[in-house]
């Protein structure tokens, strides 16, 4: 059973993921690509758990916690990379 | 310069480090019934050692971190694979014996105790991943020259 309103949800999704793509191409200092990338792991997150219900598969969504959780680690190691940490 | 982070980024890291250890196991645990498997729950723990090295710093991971006992622990996943693929040698090797006619691990499919040697042999591939990747990445920041 495919509910259409998740692909209607999980496409204003992709749009905004677009746009944060757009500030990290765009970004003109590396603090900005790195809040791109941390907006676009969130919404990544948001459109794996929107296309699991869309599929209505429930196992999809262990993928996404994973994600989630190492996004969160790929985020720190850059910005403690980026504050000087590792001189 | 400081060696570990912040006191909000070592908090998050005491209350996420056995969340991600607990996830990994079970995505480990459960390779024979959802997405996942010996490689992937070995290198979600091994994010879970990351992360201690990242929060923490090096200092904390050196007393934490056995190298021996790691090099084994990598050794013994190894032989634990090697070991569940030679059950069956009587008729072949990779023969699954004991999902045929096994005291164990034979229940219903798509019960946890299910699939023969292939729990065994999940396990066997996660310990060796995440032993091996937290090697590699505590011996990549022990090395610390810059120049030369």
């Amino acid at each position: 059973m495919i509910e259409p309103v998740f692909f209607y949800a999980a496409l204003i999704i992709s749009i905004g993921a677009f746009l944060a793509i757009l500030r990290i191409l765009l970004g003109p200092t590396v603090p900005d690509r790195v809040v791109g990338v941390d907006t676009l792991n969130t919404l990544v997150v948001a459109g794996m758990v929107l296309l699991g219900a869309a599929y209505d598969r429930t196992i999809y969504i262990d993928i996404a916690i994973v994600y989630a959780l190492l996004s969160y680690i790929g985020t720190l190691i850059v910005a403690r990379y980026l504050q000087g940490g590792l001189k | 310069m400081r060696e570990d982070m912040g006191l909000i980024v070592k908090t998050t890291a005491r209350a996420i480090i056995p969340l991600i250890g607990i996830f990994g196991a079970y995505i480990v645990m459960h390779g024979h019934l959802t997405p996942g498997g010996g490689f992937q729950g070995g290198a979600t723990i091994a994010g879970a050692g990351i992360l201690f090295l990242v929060a923490f710093g090096l200092d904390e991971m050196k007393k934490h971190y056995n190298k021996s006992l790691y090099s084994v622990l990598e050794g013994v996943g190894g032989l634990a694979f090697l070991g569940a693929a030679m059950l069956g040698m009587g008729v072949a090797f990779f023969y699954n014996t004991l999902w045929h006619n096994g005291p164990f691990f034979n229940g219903e499919p798509g019960t946890l105790l299910s699939a023969g040697f292939l729990p065994i042999m999940n396990l066997a591939v996660g310990l060796k991943v995440f032993t091996g990747l937290v090697s590699a990445l505590t011996a990549i920041a022990l090395y610390r020259r810059w120049k030369s």
